[in-house]
Formats: C-alpha cells, structure tokens, sequence
C-alpha cells in the first residue's frame, strides 16, 4: 500500500510541478498567469483530441502545448500588450475556456454514446532501479512524462538563477525600467515567458486527460490548476520550491485516492477530496515571508520623451 | 455610458454567432429563436427576473469586493453554504408560519454565506494571506461541506440522491406574478443592490472601502483601519452571495440538489465586470444574462446546440468588454494629447 501510495503520490505531483514551473517562470517577469485554469482545461482537451484522432498520444501532447500557447497568447495580448487587469482578464478567460472546450469537445465528436477513451501513457520500468524494495516500483515505474518533469525542475533552476537568460527574466518582474535602459523589451520578455508558460500549461492538462484518465470530461481539472498557482506562490516563486510543494500536494491527493479506494473510513470522502484545497488555505496563511517579485501584476508603462 | 458596454455585448453575440457555423447553424436563425422566445410571453418575461435576481446578488458579491480592489473568487461556495443555511433552517423549522420562517430562511443565508466570506477577510487581515487565493480554494471546501451534508444529515427522508426534502410550503417565496415563477426574492435582489449603493456611496463606510480601493497607503495615513474594511467588505460580500441561495432553495427549487447551478458565481463575476462593478450596472447585465439563459434553454433543446454556448457567450462578451476598456483608454489618450496639440497651436498665435 506504501509502494503505491508513493506511486500515486508522484504521478499526481506531475502535472501540477509543470504548471507551477510556468507559473514561477511567468511571475518573475510580473505577469501572473490567472488564466491556469482554463490553460489546463485547454490542454486536456487538446490532448485528448490530438492522441484520439491521430491515435498518437506524441500528437496529442503536441496539439495540448499548441492549445496552451495560442490561449496564452490571448491572455498576453489582453493584459501585456492592452494592459488589462490579470485577475479580471484571466477570470473572464477562464470561464470562456470552460465554454469552449466542452463545445468544441460536442462539434467534433457529437454526442457519443460512450465515453470517448485512448490508452493513456504507459508506464516505462527502469531496469534493476525498479526492483528495489518498497521505493523502487514507486519512484521507477512512472511515465515518461513523470522522469522529464524530475529533469525539467532541476533544469529550471538552473536556467532561472545561473544563466543570462535568467537574470533577464529575474530583472524584468523586479526591475523593468533597467532592463528596458539596457535595450531589452520588457514586453518581449514577458509575452516570450507567458508563452513559453502557456506550452507548459498545455502539457501539464493534457497530462490530466493523457497521463491518468485516457478520457476526457468536463471537471477533469477541478481547480488543479489553482493548485499550481498556489504552488508557486508557496514555493516562494523558486522551482526547487514547487518541487517540494507539488510533492506535499501530490501525496495529499494520493491520500486521499488511495483511502478512497481501500474503504478505510477515517473521515468522510467528501474531506479527503477537499484536503489539498484545506492545505493550500492553511499554507497561504502560516507562509509568513514572500519574495514577490516586486512588479507581479503591473503592467510595464514606458515612459514617454 | 450604454455604448460601450451594448458595443462588447453585440461583438460578443457576433463572435459566438461564428462557433454556432462551426455546427452548421445559422447564428441569425439561433439568436432568432433565442430572443424570440425569452421575450415570447409574460411567464418567460417573468422568467428572466427570476433567474436575474440571484445573478444579480452574486454580481453584488464579486462587484462589492472589487470597489476596494478585494478579489472575491468565492462566490460560488458563498451561494452554496447560503443554500445549505436556507434550506437546513426551512426543514428545521418547517412547521412555523411563514411570517417567521421566511425571515428566518433569509437571515440564514446571509450569514452562512457571510461567515463563509468573512472568513477570507480575516485570513487577510490577520495573517496577509493572499484573499484571491483563499476565497478561491474555500469554493472546493464549501462543496466537500454541502456534498457531506447532502449525503448524510441533510439527505432526503426516501434516502435514494444526495438531495434534501422537498421544504415545507410556508417556506417558499410567495410568487408575484400568479402562473409565472417570478417570486418576490427579485425584489429582495433589487433592494440588495441599492443597499450595496447606499452603503458605497451614502456612508462614511462606503467612503473608508471606496477609499482603500482607490490608494490603500493614502487610506492607511488618513486613518482608515484597512484590516476591518477587509472583513466587513468579505462580510458583506458573502453575504450577498449567500442570499443568491435564499432565492434558489426557497424562490425556485424549494429543495436542495447536489451540485446545482455551479456557474452561478463565474457568472456573478462576468457580470460585474459588464456592469462596471456598479450596481445598476450589474442589475441590468444580470437581467440581460437572465434572458440568454431562458432564451438559450429552448436553443439547446430545439437545435442541438450544446448547453455550453451559454458560457461561450458569457466568455466572449467579457472578453469584448476588457477589449473595449482598452479601446477607450486609448481613445483617451489620443482625445488628450490633440487636445494639448490645440492648446499649444492657440498659444502661439
């Protein structure tokens, strides 16, 4: 039971490292993507689409980053570009996205009798690292998917903090007017970062769809994507952070699946379901620090001569 | 002060108009049957006040907040601990009159709903926590709560759904209109949003919220103690929310269903920002969002068009609505500048 609640735990804490990834990434440059949600959606419903019309989940999460970029790119051109307010802007396309993907899932495929499925991505074994005890079913036995996003966090940090691309985007939520005196758009920044984010969003709800179900409904995401958002806010706008902060969620889910399905009744199922939304509240009241990046939702107004 | 907000409307019924082709549907002959139908007859006429007037109160929970900048995501969770109030107090209570019971049904969903609220309010008063984040995840907390209820202490007598008792009749909002089902909660709506009027523009209350709204460091160096406006607002807030399901359990479904109308708050939301967060505004969005609905039920069952093209709607007219703010500060900007262009050319002759 261990093995796969552990198991469980680190599926679950995939998608929702790769939303808050994007997220950090997006934040530091002063734009919060409020629009995560229906970027998921989007994704989930790419992804489903793409993998069950070609038959080739590869497509599927290449049509999912598509979905995610073209919709980050309404978010960027409203609130970057046109200046808009995040919150606003990203409520109103979150609801838009709620519409759009349950229809566009009716134009396509009408009204199927049975749920529409593909076979979602399958599990790849590390040779010996999955035989050990206990541990090596659980942490060698994932998806593809799952051993990138290990690499993809590291791999962010190292991007974010050590390298000159980093230091620009760091910049440009702390600092634009000196990015902007040393020749850089700051829009540029933050439109190329929101979109780069929005492919990430794409990926993490196609993950949703693909990863797991193999299926497509409408609550497929559930608020998960608000989950990343917080992730990122918690994990103190750091990738390493939401590493450790999608684990914390990720187990919480997979505790409450794996006790779900056991028939163990410790408390109600309506409470295990609600246990990672009862610790995002908690972990946003008792976080007392913050690095915000000093500009996270102002729009960049250059100054004109 | 109609143009802009009638201007994203129309683009936003064009722009849905243009996915009604994508299922081989003639938009003109959809939109045709829509309004057509919403405006047929008195018993749909009266049928658009009834589904505006808990628009209305969600459109209040989000627009209140958002005169002091405060983000209220939570008006969903809101409306459903409302429900959960109103509905658990008409089936305690059933056997009082209804002189008493309905009072008694009203003032218990707004505090449910307002205690629900003012809870986000205090997380960020006391410990600064970010109150877009809170009010949203209390949404998924206020589910879990009314889905335990629903399917343990609240769940109906027969025992089969995850639904309450049909509420005894002294508890149901007298209708208005006879054969229609617009009831007196739509008054009730309507004086909500004169009350958010009154309390935003005709008290010193009203002055201290619009004042945190408009320069929080400004408001703090005169005086204003911003941590208790934050709960009042949420109070407040939530409370109108709250009333929504007060409408609903005991104006239109006199019982309470499992997961019913879970739009109500994105809507609340939609509308606000079409109404410009003022509560007219928002009265009259909510009455135009009530007339999609009913026109849009014949649609989705005559035409085959999926039930979700209301949202697309809703979606896009938002959408137009952030496009024509934009619009307008440019247009601004550019009156602004020919006008220092003039000034300049009638200084120097």
């Amino acid at each position: 039971m261990l093995t796969g609640l552990l198991a469980r735990a680190l599926q679950m804490s995939t998608p929702l490292m790769i939303g808050a990834l994007a997220e950090v990434y997006a934040q530091r440059t002063g734009v919060m993507i409020i629009a995560i949600e229906g970027i998921f959606l989007m994704g989930a419903w790419g992804g489903f689409v793409g993998a069950y019309l070609s038959g080739s989940l590869l497509a599927g999460f290449a049509l999912a980053m598509a979905v995610g970029t073209l919709s980050a790119l309404v978010y960027a051109t409203l609130t970057i570009k046109l200046k808009q307010h995040q919150i606003v802007t990203g409520t109103a396309f979150n609801i838009f996205a709620a519409g759009v993907a349950l229809y566009l899932y009716r134009v396509l495929f009408g009204v199927p009798l049975l749920p529409l499925t593909v076979d979602p991505l399958p599990s790849l074994a590390i040779p010996l690292l999955s035989e050990i005890p206990v541990i090596g079913k659980a942490l060698f036995d994932q998806n593809i998917l799952t051993y990138l996003t290990f690499l993809l966090l590291p791999a962010g940090y190292w991007v974010l903090f050590r390298s000159r691309v980093g230091l620009i985007i760091r910049s440009t939520g702390e600092n634009p007017e000196a990015v902007d005196a040393a020749g850089i758009s700051v829009e540029k920044v933050r439109f190329l970062t929101t979109l780069f984010a929005g492919a990430l969003d794409g990926l993490a709800g196609a993950f949703y769809s693909l990863g797991f179900l193999g299926m497509y409904t409408n609550d497929i995401i559930g608020g998960r994507g608000w989950i990343a958002f917080a992730i990122c806010f918690l994990g103190n706008w750091n990738p390493l952070g939401a590493l450790l902060g999608a684990l914390v969620f990720g187990l919480a889910d997979a505790t409450a699946i794996v006790l779900q399905t056991s028939g163990v009744k410790l408390i109600p199922n309506e409470f295990l379901i609600a246990i990672p939304y009862i610790l995002t509240i908690v972990a946003t009241m008792a976080r007392k620090h913050f690095n915000v990046p000093t500009k996270l939702g102002t729009p960049y107004i250059k100054e004109r001569k | 002060m109609l143009l802009w907000p009638l201007f994203s409307v129309a683009c936003g019924l064009a722009a849905s108009g243009l996915m009604m082709m994508l299922l081989g549907k003639n938009p003109l002959a959809v939109y045709g049957t829509l309004f057509g139908y919403a405006f047929r007859d008195l018993y749909n006429v009266a049928d658009i006040f009834a589904k505006a007037a808990p628009l209305i109160l969600t459109g209040l929970a989000f627009g209140f907040a958002f005169r002091s900048t405060l983000f209220n995501i939570g008006g969903q969770g809101q409306f459903y601990l409302g429900c959960v109030g109103a509905a658990s107090c008409a089936l305690a209570f059933g056997n009082l009159p209804a002189f008493l019971l309905l009072p008694l049904c009203l003032g218990a969903s707004i505090l449910a709903g307002g205690a629900w609220g003012a809870f986000v309010g205090f997380a960020k008063a006391r410990f600064q926590a970010n109150e877009f984040l809170v009010s949203m995840m209390s949404t998924y907390v206020a589910i879990a709560v009314m889905n335990f209820l629903l399917r343990g202490p609240l769940k109906e007598s027969k025992g089969e759904y995850p639904q309450t008792d049909v509420i005894a009749e002294s508890g149901w909002i007298p209708t208005m209109i006879p054969h229609t089902r617009l009831h007196w909660g739509f008054v009730i709506a309507l004086a909500a949003a004169v009350l958010a009027y009154i309390v935003l523009w005709r008290t010193s209350l009203g002055f201290r919220i619009r004042a945190v709204g408009m320069n929080r460091d400004a408001a703090r160096y005169a005086g204003v103690d911003e941590k208790r406006i934050f709960i009042v607002v949420f109070f407040l807030s939530g409370g109108f929310a709250g009333l929504a399901g007060f409408m609903e359990v005991n104006g239109i479904q006199h019982m309470l269903v499992q997961g019913f109308n879970p739009m109500l708050g994105a809507e609340g939301i939609g509308i606000a920002i079409l109404g410009n967060a003022h509560p007219l505004g928002i009265v009259l969005s909510a009455l135009l969002f009530g007339a999609l609905k009913v026109g849009g039920t014949l649609v989705v069952q005559t035409s085959a068009i999926p039930a979700s093209i209301i949202g697309i709607m809703e979606g896009f007219v938002m959408v137009f609505v952030l496009l024509s703010y934009a619009l307008q500060d440019k247009l601004a900007v550019r009156r602004k500048k020919r006008d220092i262009q003039s000034r300049k050319e009638g200084d120097s002759q």
